[in-house]
């Protein structure tokens, strides 16, 4: 069995934490120099502010209602380490899978799953002060959809559990459900299904699997699989390109050496890169996480970094130079880590780039040396182009006027209490 | 002491002998902070509670794993803004006692509008900082 941890609304959650008179009003959050709202609170979302709504073409009575704050990583990355903590310390198979989701593997936890559920949402919620919710399932793929369940549910806390693939909710659920509603059926191959007649969730699961295999491809016939209820997909399989780019391996033997790790991150940025420029993407946030084996050390810091791109992106160099100085915030001496991941946030059409005014980068520059890169990647293979060793340094800057304090990161930015 | 990593014990698994000699510089931020992944830092604005300690720009560490006891410092929400108040009472009837004796005790969980956020374990006072007057 497997359970997906989702954080309802996290950046918006993150920003009350601190702030909790923001409770119960609508609370946005802009990303990618202040240009697009990429978070919202439930009551924004009652407002009908749309996903990625750029922010000048939020009506002028609405924008008066809504408290909108720049996206603060420093913030939500910290909170969003806490958490995975927490829940390590319960379950020892965590996946992380993007800023705001985890995966914890629970084949072999004995006891009642339901209790499970609760106790991981009230610890996250009592140590962490966030709220998340969680679908536990025979599979990744319907953990994912039962995540999804739960949260439409008015009952607190937010756990739904199916113990195998034939639940009656889930059979209910997945006539009706649109094949985008599941993970790694992107918008291109949802087209392509629905011109074989594969329109709900349903079709996919009952088709034949060679048929889909060769028609489509194993990843396809996999996803069948796993809605049947046989688990056959690892975490990095089950991207959302419109969300989140997840590139994580692990290694071939633990590794400590901070020399040996920068260089797996380089390759791990350069699948990262090529992802989204496949997908016509850019990412504005880059989060970096090393695992250690669960049954061996336990590290005391964070286990992942988060960081803001200068401006959304899809350059690989620019996502390999916030990932390395990421990682010195991660990597601890005398640990053997045997999982290295990349995660990419906050991911936005590539045609709508804003390259900042003050970045002083030529940015079709950069598409056309990206362009090149990939081609010469293609048609030489993988090993023709590589990264180099790059200094890890540098300062990221980019316009976030209402960026709230760096509450968790920052001394001089605390959060303040009054007695009264 | 640090844990022993298992990198570090000998190949039978049993740590060295020798590791029972070597002492580690005491780690103030670990004695301080024993849940890491539940425990925020806050600053003291005004000098409202001096008289128990807390001054301001004094340093509040805040563990919300804890669990409040009668007498206890706590950070609470009272009308969405963060405040340090002292609880008191049990189970179903708590209060949060402010700092001036003549305003009322405010009871805990009555309303959405006053509940817990964390309970302070410790405060850092710097002896260097003249306290601002209030």
């Amino acid at each position: 069995m497997f359970a997906l941890v989702d954080c309802n609304n996290f950046y918006v959650a993150c920003e009350r934490l601190f702030a909790p008179h923001l409770e119960g009003l609508p609370v946005g959050v802009m990303s990618n120099n202040d240009g697009c709202v990429v978070a919202r609170s439930e009551e924004c979302k009652a407002l009908g502010i749309p996903m990625g709504i750029p922010t000048h073409k939020i009506a002028p009575n609405l924008r008066r209602q809504i408290t909108l704050c720049s996206s603060n990583y420093a913030l939500y990355g910290d909170l969003s380490a806490r958490v995975q903590v927490v829940l390590g310390a319960l379950v020892p198979g965590l996946d992380p899978y993007s800023i705001d989701e985890c995966f914890l593997d629970l084949r072999g936890m004995p006891g009642d799953l339901e209790a499970l559920g609760r106790e991981l949402v009230m610890s996250v919620a009592r140590e962490v002060g966030l709220p998340v919710s969680v679908g536990i399932a025979p599979t990744r793929t319907l953990a994912k959809l039962a995540n999804r369940h739960a949260k439409r549910q008015p009952i607190q806390p937010q756990v739904c559990v199916w113990h195998g693939a034939k639940a009656p909710e889930l059979e209910a659920l997945l006539r009706t459900l649109p094949l985008a509603g599941i993970w790694g059926i992107g918008e291109r191959l949802q087209a392509r299904l629905a011109g074989q007649g594969i329109v709900t969730a349903i079709a996919l699961r009952d088709a034949p699997q060679d048929w889909l295999q060769q028609r489509f491809s194993v990843v396809v016939a996999r996803t069948s699989q796993e809605l049947r209820g046989t688990s056959c997909l690892p975490s990095q399989e089950l991207d959302t390109p419109r969300r989140s780019i997840l590139c994580s391996r692990s290694f071939g033997k633990p590794l400590g050496d901070l020399r040996q790790i920068r260089a797996a991150l380089r390759h791990r940025c350069q699948r990262a890169g090529e992802k989204l420029r496949r997908n016509d993407l850019q990412a504005t946030a880059l989060g970096v996480f090393l695992r250690t084996s669960p049954f061996r050390d336990t590290p005391q810091g964070p286990s992942s970094a988060w960081g803001e791109l200068p401006f959304a992106s899809a350059d690989t160099l620019l996502l390999n130079r916030l990932a390395q100085a990421l990682v010195t915030r991660v990597w601890q001496p005398g640990m053997a880590y045997h999982k290295l991941g990349v995660m990419l946030g906050d991911l936005s059409p590539r045609r709508h780039s804003q390259p900042s005014l003050f970045d002083g980068s030529d940015s079709s520059r950069q598409e056309r040396l990206m362009a090149t890169w990939d081609s010469i990647r293609q048609r030489f293979g993988h090993e023709a182009l590589t990264l180099g060793v790059q200094a890890a340094h540098a300062e990221w800057q980019m316009q976030s006027q209402r960026r709230s304090p760096r509450y968790t990161t920052r001394w001089q930015e605390l959060p303040r209490v009054v007695s009264r | 002491m640090r844990e022993i990593s298992p990198q570090r014990r000998g190949a039978s698994g049993f740590p060295s002998p020798a590791d029972d000699y070597l002492e580690a510089p005491l780690d103030l931020h670990r004695h301080l902070v024993p849940h890491p992944a539940s425990t925020f830092f806050m600053q003291v604005e005004g000098n409202d509670q001096a008289q128990a300690g807390f001054h301001d720009g004094d340093l509040l560490v805040v563990d919300r794993s804890l669990t409040a006891q009668p007498g206890h410092w706590v950070i609470a929400i009272i009308e969405g803004t963060l405040c340090l108040q002292r609880l008191e009472g049990t189970g179903r009837h708590q209060w949060l006692c402010p700092a001036d004796p003549r305003r009322p005790r405010l009871p805990l969980e009555a309303d959405r509008d006053c509940r817990l956020w964390g309970v302070v374990s410790h405060v850092v006072h710097d002896f260097r900082h003249p306290i601002r007057e209030t």
